[in-house]
């Protein structure tokens, strides 16, 4: 197993790599910070002693080698709109969207393992029908609509959710988790449907049958267990995903997370704290991809040794 | 395979471990309501409490009168200059004024207020190399000197008469000698009503009453901000009750009766780049003036939120025109001007960029859209680019880019001094930080106007409003704008002209029925 983990993040590397590198490279094609930052009549010399003391003058080669040696020695610059570390604001930031993915994703898992089961083992029945209308919604409804529309039912309207912020204790969630939830509940139900169904055909759920074992039990023990790694890796691209694309739900809901930051040092061109937070955010998605290939290892033997011929 | 499942059970319980550690949020604190604290809704975070930024929005809002005050201060409604932590003032010689500061302030910190002080902040936002934004929009290049003959007074010497300085020296905040001359602070000490209790960035900024106010205590002993950055949520917190006032809201955000609409000093217009053909023609900028429908913009994208303008100040600014009435709509006359430039041999078929900024202000796309096609109807070749900030800014703010061709830039501009000096400086000289085009002529006068006093420097100032169009029409005006805060009816607060940029807490109050709402 050791050696598998070693494998895979090898091959992570270069990505890793190539993320810092576009990053880098397309924040600085977005534009001059200077306006933003020095007061209207700044003169010409304001201008190149802003540009001076924050490294802008110095050729991109040259700016690229001291951003990386400054990765290397974990200082990631100073952030040009708060004059905070950049590292701390990401660090700040990013625990709050990393719940944010995993409550949605746990409740996303749960809920498709049910519906899916169910409309696999009952074709045509209410459940097959919800699961279908599932799988439509995520695909028809932006998550941004969702929000506000909920925002004036729930919280307007119904008086029974806050519209936003973090200060309600569990009532907080619900909003953002299920605007978050709605593409992985549809997309992951489809997929424990689909592998359900064929779990649920092949010739050791007949042998279990045969053999007396129940429904509920033909269907968790046996059915489930087998189609579990196909719904894994949607799992873990899904997940992937809401770490990187929350920035609709923290900035509508004001969820102090690491998608609005990121948004917010774009618009300010804090290039500093771009780079922390897509940096962060890498290197999660390159540790939960290994953690999610693990897990499919441990699913599967043959993906953990590799093939002898 | 056993094994294999426990583990996978462990992880999942890991996960949800994770997961329900948050019913509280990481990177937040707790919540409650409570009936001593006032709580605002923002539309972003300030990015600093730092008093000598406090001509940005976002950084005044919070700053301006509630953590730290200026000498003096300008009275929204009726544009006089009233006493603050300075208690009288006088030019005492051409180049120089002299304030005579309040006795018994101190810092929220408990040291005492004394005339270094205010010649150490003036000096700190001024003259030093911080980069003050209240250097470049309030003092220009201006270098003053300072004296501080005693405990209680400070004199201010500019290069050449100033008749405005103290209404500039309004928007230095003042802070103790002890902040830092070479950084700027991200949380100041000030003298004002509140202090900074607690500010946990990306979620709230708590302020608490200063104990040691010189002035009345404010009635709210807590006030707590918030941020959120769709205006449509800020009005929800408003009528969900979950905020007591919510700014920058638009007339869509659904905020309804609980929606204060407020004069905000705001002016919008296209600035021409009437160097580049075929702007350079003026029939081309008049042609322009002639094919906006001010008024169906008002009444129909802005909600009657505003008046079309004829000029890029609000009434209530000292050098307003009240005799100039907005541009006629007339597409008949806007074409025969085209037509008429076309036949001299202008390029009026070039391709003219429309530069609008995102969520500058309520239903700026559709007005920009609206404009496209009224420009086209009289047979300009326009096309609309829509830039964030700090994109829009590389064409607003000298220096402009190079070889951007012709270009209509949407602005909107706040005069938050209330004198034109502020506007003509950045507007109207040939080489004003925000200007396009000039004339020497015209900025001779200018700088005349701005020397004068009184009545005739009012009579200056809106007769160079008149005139501009005539010689230069750099601007086609389009709305004096309006804002609406949304007001819960827990509090009496009533907005003005500058609370957009300058909220005063201390002006809130408990609604008399609040207790009853809760």
């Amino acid at each position: 197993m050791f050696s598998f983990v070693r494998r895979r993040m090898y091959t992570s590397a270069l990505p890793l790599i190539i993320v810092l590198l576009g990053v880098f490279l397309l924040a600085r094609l977005t534009g001059d910070p200077t306006n933003l930052y020095l007061s209207e009549s700044a003169t010409p010399e304001q201008r190149a002693a802003f540009a001076e003391q924050n490294g802008f003058n110095d050729p991109l080669i040259t700016q690229l080698i001291d951003y990386f040696k400054g990765v290397l020695h974990l200082d990631f610059g100073t952030s040009l709109r708060t004059g905070e570390s950049a590292a701390e604001m990401a660090l700040r930031a990013f625990p709050a969207t990393l719940q944010l993915a995993f409550a949605t994703m746990l409740l996303a898992i749960v809920g498709a393992v049910v519906v899916g089961c169910w409309a696999a083992y009952r074709p045509n029945s209410l459940a097959d029908r919800f699961s279908s209308l599932l799988s439509m919604t995520a695909a028809s409804i932006p998550d941004f609509w969702f929000a506000i529309t909920g925002v004036w039912l729930f919280a307007v309207l119904l008086g029974v959710l806050p519209t936003s912020g973090v200060d309600a204790g569990v009532l907080s969630w619900i909003l953002p988790v299920a605007t978050l939830m709605i593409r992985p509940l549809g997309v992951l139900t489809q997929v424990v449907r689909g592998a359900m169904v064929s779990a649920l055909s092949a010739p050791y759920i007949r042998l279990a049958r045969s053999k007396g074992a129940g429904d509920f039990r033909v269907v968790s023990h046996h059915a489930l267990r087998n189609a579990a790694a196909p719904a894994l890796t949607v799992a873990g691209d899904l997940m992937v995903s809401l770490i990187n694309g929350a920035v609709v739900v923290e900035a509508i809901f004001g969820w102090p997370g690491i998608g609005k930051l990121m948004i917010d040092a774009i618009l300010q061109r804090d290039f500093a704290v771009l780079q922390a937070a897509v940096l962060l955010t890498a290197v999660s998605i390159f540790l939960l991809n290994i953690i999610i290939d693990a897990c499919y290892a441990l699913l599967d033997a043959r993906v953990r040794e590799p093939a002898r011929v | 395979m056993k094994r294999n499942t426990r583990r996978l059970t462990a992880m999942a319980l890991a996960g949800v471990a994770v997961a329900a550690s948050g019913c509280s949020v990481a990177n937040s604190g707790g919540g409650g309501y409570d009936l001593n604290t006032l709580r605002i809704v923002l539309p972003q975070e300030p990015p600093t409490l730092e008093p000598c930024e406090s001509s940005l929005t976002s950084t005044g809002v919070v700053v301006r009168s509630n953590i730290t005050e200026p000498l003096v201060e300008r009275n929204p409604t009726t544009g006089d200059l009233e006493p603050l932590l300075a208690t009288d003032w006088e030019q005492s010689s051409p180049t120089e004024w002299t304030f005579t500061l309040r006795d018994g302030v101190t810092f929220s910190d408990g040291a005492p207020f004394t005339a270094e002080d205010a010649a150490f902040s003036i000096d700190r936002a001024v003259n030093s190399d911080l980069q003050c934004n209240v250097d470049g929009y309030v003092f220009g290049d201006e270098v003053l000197t300072l004296q501080t003959p005693d405990e209680n007074t400070v004199v201010v010497g500019t290069t050449k008469p100033d008749p405005i300085l103290p209404l500039r020296l309004s928007f230095v905040e003042i802070v103790p000698r002890t902040t830092s001359m070479t950084e700027k602070v991200r949380e100041p000490i000030g003298t004002g009503p509140y202090a900074i209790r607690d500010w946990e960035y990306g979620q709230k900024l708590i302020l608490a009453r200063n104990d040691t106010y010189w002035g009345d205590a404010p009635a709210f002993p807590v006030a707590e901000y918030q941020w959120r950055s769709e205006g449509s949520v800020r009005a929800a917190m408003i009528t969900n009750d979950e905020a007591d006032i919510a700014t920058g809201l638009g007339p869509e955000d659904g905020a309804g009766d609980l929606g204060v609409p407020f004069q905000n000093n705001e002016t919008t217009a296209l600035r021409m780049q009437a160097t580049e053909p075929p702007l350079d023609d003026i029939r081309v900028r008049q042609a322009i003036n002639y094919a906006t429908n001010r008024t169906g913009i008002v009444k129909a994208l802005f909600r009657d939120l505003g008046q079309p303008a004829a000029q890029l100040i609000p009434s209530g600014v000292v050098g307003y025109n009240d005799q100039l009435q907005p541009w006629p709509h007339d597409t008949d006359k806007a074409k025969a001007l085209i037509d008429e430039a076309r036949a001299d041999g202008v390029p009026v078929d070039r391709e003219i960029r429309l530069i609008g900024r995102t969520a500058q202000f309520p239903k700026i796309a559709e007005t920009i859209e609206v404009l496209q096609s009224e420009f086209a109807e009289i047979g300009l070749n326009v096309k609309i680019e829509m830039m964030d900030t700090a994109s829009q800014l590389e064409y607003q703010l000298r220096p402009f880019p190079p070889n951007t061709g012709p270009y209509l830039l949407m602005i909107m501009h706040g005069n938050q001094a209330g004198d034109a000096a502020f506007t003509m400086d950045q507007y109207m000289l040939s080489d004003g930080p925000q200007s396009a085009y000039g004339t020497a002529e015209f900025d001779a006068k200018i700088r005349a106007a701005e020397q004068l006093e009184g009545e005739a420097r009012q009579d200056a100032f809106a007769e160079l409003f008149a005139e501009e169009p005539q010689q230069i029409m750099q601007m086609a005006y389009l709305a004096h704008m309006r804002g609406i805060l949304g007001k819960s009816p827990r509090v009496d607060y009533t907005p003005n002209s500058a609370t957009g940029d300058e909220m005063r807490l201390a002006a809130m109050s408990p609604a008399a029925d609040r207790t009853d709402k809760s």
